[in-house]
């Protein structure tokens, strides 16, 4: 051997260092720093329900009140919003718009998912037909741009048909019709999965009834990724209202919809920027917390749904 | 090469019954009530509505009205305007559907663009100060609506630059020449682009702490080739896949974006169209949405296989 | 924490040289290094790697990119995650040599085939253009060796080859490489954990305890007569065909240590069945006990009378 030179010598004191890597307490850290963003939206979240139901029984103006003072007053200590373009006070109308935004929201989430669980329940449980009929259903949704539906939908219901006055019921009914599919898809999923669990076949060998092993058995396991879904559905529904009613085809006025707020702001953004900036800006952080608490949300209930 | 085209030939065939589907929906909903669109005129006499109704074919059964309108639309006819007559749809919806296009396109760019390069530094700078600013600018950037975008840009660009510069430089509304092709662009872009940079740093993460990345290190190949080649050919499999409902997205921003920027494109037609009740327009409009829709999601599902071999169709 | 501590061996040109040890006693960390490929936030805290007269420690990233791969070639352990999932075999093959200045565009591109051939994949010029996901396991190392071995590198480092593969592709796969090494004239390491493959292929043998070399010899002494008491467990530990009286195996309780927690004295004492007082306190240090073989202990296997009874109390 050895009739070359050496081609390596490692000859040395290699010491490599690994840092510590994962261990529990920095795991801790991480979830806390994780879910930093999920409280500060939570906390968000809790001011505007606070504010939602402060504005149930008292305004520093009633919202619909015009010429409290000089259009387009900007902020002042008497009117810390400003004036707008009606001179209505500004502030009372935020205060207004937030009562709005969570009718909307809470509205939303709860419709979705009455119509979303059940139908993936079905799909999942039964599979055969009615997995593959609801599914078509799913995955024609998907390939078209639901929220221009939803849009049309409200211009039936309470224009053309006058089935529901324009209102939140009607949006909060048009977002759920063409939205639920989110919740059906993952309920679905969740039902396929659970299904074939010992504990689902364990009350299945005990005499449950179907009805039983999907209430009792398969619903309430599939309950966390439920609520992280449905915590989605409420920015959605959210904008959603915002969007109809900054393109004047959502709440009539003088309701103080944010998203009417801002179109009726956007015209006279050059002298009054503060008419367009408010409503913007709460919409914006209302958004934002929501999101926040929902990716939060997310990772708590399931490490693995984290993208 | 003949399974490609084959399988293209089926899904055109699968759009274009999705697209007439959806649009009869919405043609069964807005036909509850005939002449809605006439009702808000003042007319001189019943004989004219009459006269209107005959017209638009608004006088028939239902049933055959809507016979008649599938069979435009299978001949690329969409009808004629409610409100001004003589205007046929289907050349007026396509003259707006390019300016749609030309914004929808520059917008997808920001968005991709924009998304995969601050996702990419993201992920190759994790916890760094440039990792934590794109980061939080990702995680305010997909909260933020691109109506409100639009809403502040304006009030930057048309406004303050105007102030600023004394009306040299500024944006100015409207459409017309390429200048005002950047700001509703990025306006509708900025969200989305905020969503992918988010999904890249994820996928980046993993890819580069995969196998294979350490043995194109192992070979000895350039860094920009590894990372490159080896990391974000990977990383963008997922990416690739939320394209579709990225382009949806794009598509309803549009709406708002045009009526914001005064851009003449069909977001803003559809909702001049529903304010002034003129239904068939409507219609022709979403039935250009729907078959948008399921085209961009068709190229993806085409570009997909091309990005990961083991996916076949 | 210290994952590896003061590993200190050299290497002949043409040599095979084994390292043996348990997962987690630093092999792969050891190999890793020589690349200087190890994993964040790992770091090479000390020390020189010598490669003839160039330190890799030192070495620029431009230096070490052209070191990799070129003078020496890595194999990693899973050939089902060590191939690119979106690129051509043949591709990453030509990669490897193209990303060096050893053999231009062209020639890179001729080479492919051949080594593909060299490396024994059947039918070789139709797999060219395949995907790893279309090749087996074994034919996806075979893919890896061809791109280890396409630079005709002085040295390859092998990081147990065959552990992910059927038992009776693995005997062709070392086959395959000894065969290489011979034509190549390159040198080998071969990390592994199963001593078979140690004793039919090795010229000299490392054992790796908790990051530390305990034993080092030519392959014939090590087995012959192991002196370190771990070492003599290893061998102790697996059946072995040719020995004509049945002995009992024995099996080495307990596991390697943490490395966050490590023993004082000789970091095998707590699974050690021959340790005395000293052991608990000091660390023996590498010393000779033959020509040529090395080892890491108080006691000293030869000095045991009969280490068999002594085991099994």
């Amino acid at each position: 051997m050895a009739q070359a030179a050496p081609v390596a010598q490692p000859d040395v004191e290699l010491t490599y260092e690994i840092p510590e890597q994962v261990t529990l307490l920095s795991d801790a850290w991480r979830r806390i720093r994780r879910n930093r963003l999920a409280l500060v939206g939570g906390g968000v979240i809790i001011v505007l329900l606070i504010v939602a139901l402060i504005s149930m029984v008292w305004t520093p103006y009633p919202t619909w009140l015009q010429a409290v003072g000089p259009t387009y007053q900007p902020p002042s200590p008497a009117h810390p919003l400003g004036l707008d373009n009606a001179g209505r006070d500004i502030l009372s109308r935020i205060m207004g718009g937030a009562l709005i935004t969570v009718q909307v929201g809470i509205g939303s989430a709860i419709i979705v998912s009455l119509i979303g669980i059940p139908l993936g329940l079905l799909a999942g449980f039964y599979r055969g037909k009615v997995d593959t009929a609801i599914s078509f259903v799913i995955n024609i949704w998907y390939g078209i741009p639901d929220l221009l539906v939803a849009l049309i939908l409200v211009f039936v219901l309470s224009d053309a048909l006058h089935l529901i006055p324009r209102g939140v019921l009607v949006i909060v009914i048009a977002f759920s019709l063409t939205r639920w599919m989110d919740v059906a898809r993952l309920v679905r999923g969740q039902a396929l999965a659970l299904r074939e669990r010992e504990f689902v076949e364990a009350a299945r060998m005990a005499g449950a009834r179907d009805y039983a092993l999907l209430v009792r058995h398969i619903f309430p396991n599939a309950l966390g990724p439920i609520i992280v879904q449905a915590t989605f559905a409420i920015p959605a529904a959210v904008l959603f209202e915002a969007f109809l009613s900054f393109l004047g085809l959502g709440l009539p006025p003088p309701t103080p919809s944010w998203g009417a707020m801002a179109s009726d702001g956007y015209h006279g953004m050059d002298f009054a920027p503060h008419i367009v900036l408010a409503p913007t800006i709460a919409l914006s952080i209302t958004l934002m917390a929501f999101n926040w608490l929902g990716d939060g949300l997310r990772d708590a209930f399931d490490p693995r749904m984290r993208r | 090469m003949r399974g490609t085209l084959l399988y293209i030939g089926q899904r055109l065939v699968l759009i274009a019954i999705t697209t007439v589907l959806v649009s009869s929906i919405v043609f069964v909903l807005l036909h509850q009530i005939p002449g809605n669109a006439f009702l808000n005129e003042t007319r001189t006499s019943p004989e004219s509505l009459a006269a209107d109704l005959r017209h638009y074919g608004l006088d028939k059964p239902l049933g055959t009205q809507y016979v008649n309108w599938v069979s435009g639309v299978l001949h690329g006819n969409l009808g004629e305007s409610l409100v001004n007559r003589g205007v046929m749809i289907t050349p007026l919806l396509v003259r707006e559907a390019s300016v749609s296009a030309t914004v929808g396109f520059f917008a997808l760019l920001v968005t991709v663009g924009l998304g995969l390069i601050l996702g990419v530094i993201a992920a190759l700078r994790q916890n760094t100060w440039a990792d934590y600013v794109a980061s939080s600018a990702a995680v305010v950037g997909y909260s933020v609506p691109s109506f409100v975008i639009g809403i502040f840009f304006l009030l930057i660009f048309g406004h303050y630059f105007f102030e600023w510069t004394q009306g040299t430089v500024f944006y100015n509304v409207g459409w017309g020449d390429w200048t005002q092709i950047p700001v509703p662009a990025i306006a509708l872009g900025l969200p989305y682009a905020s969503y992918v940079a988010r999904l890249t740093r994820a996928s980046m993460l993993e890819t580069i702490r995969t196998d294979y990345v350490r043995t194109a290190w192992a070979k000895g190949l350039k860094a920009r080739i590894v990372v490159l080649r080896h990391a974000l050919r990977n990383a963008l499999i997922p990416v690739v896949t939320i394209l579709g409902p990225l382009i949806t997205g794009i598509i309803t921003g549009s709406v708002v974006i045009e009526n914001i920027f005064g851009i003449p494109g069909l977001g803003k037609e559809f909702v001049t169209s529903i304010l002034a009740r003129d239904y068939n327009i409507v219609i022709g409009v979403f039935t250009f949405y729907a078959a948008l829709v399921g085209l961009a999601n068709l190229t993806v599902d085409v570009i997909y296989p091309a990005l990961d071999p083991r996916i076949r169709y | 924490m210290t994952a590896v501590d003061g590993i200190s061996f050299e290497i002949d040109r043409g040599e095979i040289v084994g390292i043996v040890g348990e997962s987690g006693s630093g092999k792969t960390m050891t190999a890793l290094s020589l690349l200087r490929l190890i994993p964040e936030p790992g770091r090479i805290t000390g020390g020189r790697i010598l490669y003839g007269e160039k330190d890799i420690a030192q070495m620029t990233d431009e230096e070490i990119r052209e070191f990799r791969g070129n003078e020496v070639a890595m194999i990693f352990q899973d050939p089902m995650t060590s191939l690119n999932p979106v690129l051509r075999v043949g591709f990453q093959v030509e990669e490897a040599m193209a990303a060096h200045a050893r053999f231009t565009r062209q020639q890179s591109r001729d080479r492919v085939l051949p080594m593909l051939q060299r490396v024994r994949i059947p039918a070789a010029k139709e797999r060219v253009r395949d995907y790893p996901h279309q090749f087996s396991g074994g034919m996806r190392q075979r893919a890896m060796i061809a791109m280890g071995v396409s630079n005709e590198p002085s040295l390859l480092i092998a990081d147990e080859p065959t552990t992910a593969l059927d038992v009776t592709v693995q005997a062709s796969i070392i086959e395959l490489l000894r065969d290489l090494s011979r034509e190549l004239r390159a040198s080998v390491i071969l990390i592994t954990h199963n001593m078979a493959l140690v004793a039919s292929l090795c010229n000299r043998v490392i054992v790796m305890y908790a990051g530390r070399i305990v034993e080092e010899g030519p392959t014939r002494a090590i087995f012959k007569n192991p002196q370190h008491p771990y070492t003599w467990s290893l061998l102790r530990s697996m059946p072995r065909v040719d020995e004509v009286e049945k002995e009992r195996l024995i099996s080495i309780k307990g596991l390697p240590p943490d490395l966050g927690r490590m023993p004082p004295g000789c970091k095998f004492h707590p699974r050690c069945k021959f340790k005395v007082d000293r052991c608990l306190t000091e660390e023996p240090p590498l010393g000779e006990v033959d020509p040529g073989q090395l080892a890491r202990c108080w006691v000293l296997m030869k000095n045991i009378q009969n280490p068999e009874a002594e085991a099994q109390r």
